[in-house]
């Protein structure tokens, strides 16, 4: 039996300086509009949902990065982890921003004036396999013993091979990824390291960046791609909110 | 202005595309455990290191094929460039846990070789499929800080 869709529960993409104006045009999950729930200094991004369990897409995603993305242009904002829901916009207040207070005020002047931006860094592989052929004479010597014979006679040659590169991507990415870390902090105020999520990325971080050394950081990227000349592969996402820069400790 | 500047290497997007955003929303940003109350439709979440998937036979016999098709008759590979010399270990220490890796590839698969394909055809299909998504409220966990993976386990394959 479906029961009637309750509506009032809040939908909660963020939380910005309740002094702050101009949020009032987004749009939020299912078209809704999202709405301010302040709390003295402290304003939730909020938007309604159905009073459910929310079944959440590809769309809801875009739209919970949309939001606030939007947010981030207009002023400070801390991102929520995707899929907040309090059942009410009392409960926003009572739960989420009344306890928390002092943390998120703390927070947010934290982040002023700061973005995100996720950076994946990735080896090409041709260039890669070549480098490992060059440096390893065991690697080189296996390629050479399996040329023009057939798979299943090479077998173990090529299980052999294969873990040699493996290994040397390992090792590899323990160079790279610090090396880009090192040219590219001086710019950022934090950086927070996440795991590689393929094989040949060399370093998955996200930088916290000053708006106004933004210029300096993203110069600093480029050239890094210009002086390893097609070894990696950057991949630069941002300005994005603070996402990786933002936790909430549970009240006692 | 920012520094708009060009370069072959890097590849620059605004949040606007789910690709690079999805770990950090799915796993980063200001949560309450309890009031985590989602299922992810259509988007198969894995938790893939790199590191785990590439201690295997399979991508060894990759890597293999791959170098054997190498045309070493191009250019010799140079040294490697200065970017490796005087590398210090600082930057790296301050490691985060993803209880998300490998969302991506799940979502994408190999970035270089598919587009969104998988992504596409699941989540944009909202349907309510029978019974189950049940309405589970989490309870929090002992742990001080609010941080847990929540309902990001709980994905469904949309067929």
């Amino acid at each position: 039996m479906a029961e009637p869709k309750k509506p009032g529960a809040k939908y909660v993409y963020g939380v910005v300086h309740a002094g702050d104006e101009g949020w009032s045009k987004l749009e939020g999950i299912n078209g809704e509009p999202v709405s301010l729930v302040k709390c003295d200094q402290l304003a939730a991004l909020t938007s309604e949902v159905p009073d459910e369990f929310l079944e959440a897409g590809r769309e809801e995603l875009l739209t919970h990065s949309g939001v606030l993305e939007q947010a981030l242009e207009k002023g400070t904002v801390l991102p929520m982890r995707f899929g907040v829901v309090l059942p009410d916009e009392r409960s926003v207040r009572d739960e989420l921003l009344a306890p928390h207070s002092e943390e998120l005020e703390a927070q947010l002047r934290d982040m002023d004036g700061k973005v995100e931006i996720n950076l994946k860094v990735l080896h090409d592989e041709e260039t890669v396999l070549r480098e490992v052929l060059a440096e390893i004479p065991e690697a080189a010597d296996l390629r050479r013993s399996i040329q023009g014979k057939p798979e299943d006679a090479t077998y173990y040659e090529r299980i052999r091979l294969g873990e040699l590169i493996a290994q040397a991507l390992e090792d590899k990415r323990e160079q790279t990824g610090p090396a880009v870390v090192d040219r590219l902090s001086p710019h950022a105020v934090a950086v927070q390291i996440g795991d590689p999520v393929h094989e040949r990325m060399a370093l998955n971080a996200s930088f916290l960046v000053e708006r106004k050394d933004l210029g300096r950081f993203d110069k600093a990227v480029d050239e890094l791609g210009e002086e390893q000349g097609g070894r990696i592969r950057l991949r630069y996402t941002g300005p994005l909110p603070p996402h990786s820069f933002v936790e909430l400790e549970m009240a006692a | 202005m920012p520094y708009r500047g060009g370069s072959g290497y890097v590849a620059r997007s605004s949040s606007s595309g789910l690709y690079d955003v999805l770990e950090l929303i799915l796993d980063k940003g200001l949560v309450i455990d309890v009031f985590v109350r989602v299922s992810l439709i259509g988007i198969e979440i894995l938790t893939i290191d790199a590191r785990i998937v590439i201690a295997s036979v399979d991508t060894y016999l990759r890597f293999a094929e791959a170098v054997n098709r190498l045309d070493l008759m191009g250019t010799e590979t140079q040294g490697l460039p200065e970017l490796m010399e005087g590398i210090t270990e600082g930057g790296a220490s301050n490691k985060t846990k993803g209880m998300l890796q490998g969302a991506k590839e799940a979502l994408f698969g190999d970035e270089e070789d598919e587009e969104e394909g998988e992504e596409d055809e699941g989540s944009s299909t909202r349907r309510r499929s029978s019974s189950s998504t049940t309405k589970r409220k989490r309870s929090s966990t002992g742990g001080k800080k609010s941080r847990s993976s929540g309902s990001r386990s709980r994905s469904r394959s949309s067929s």
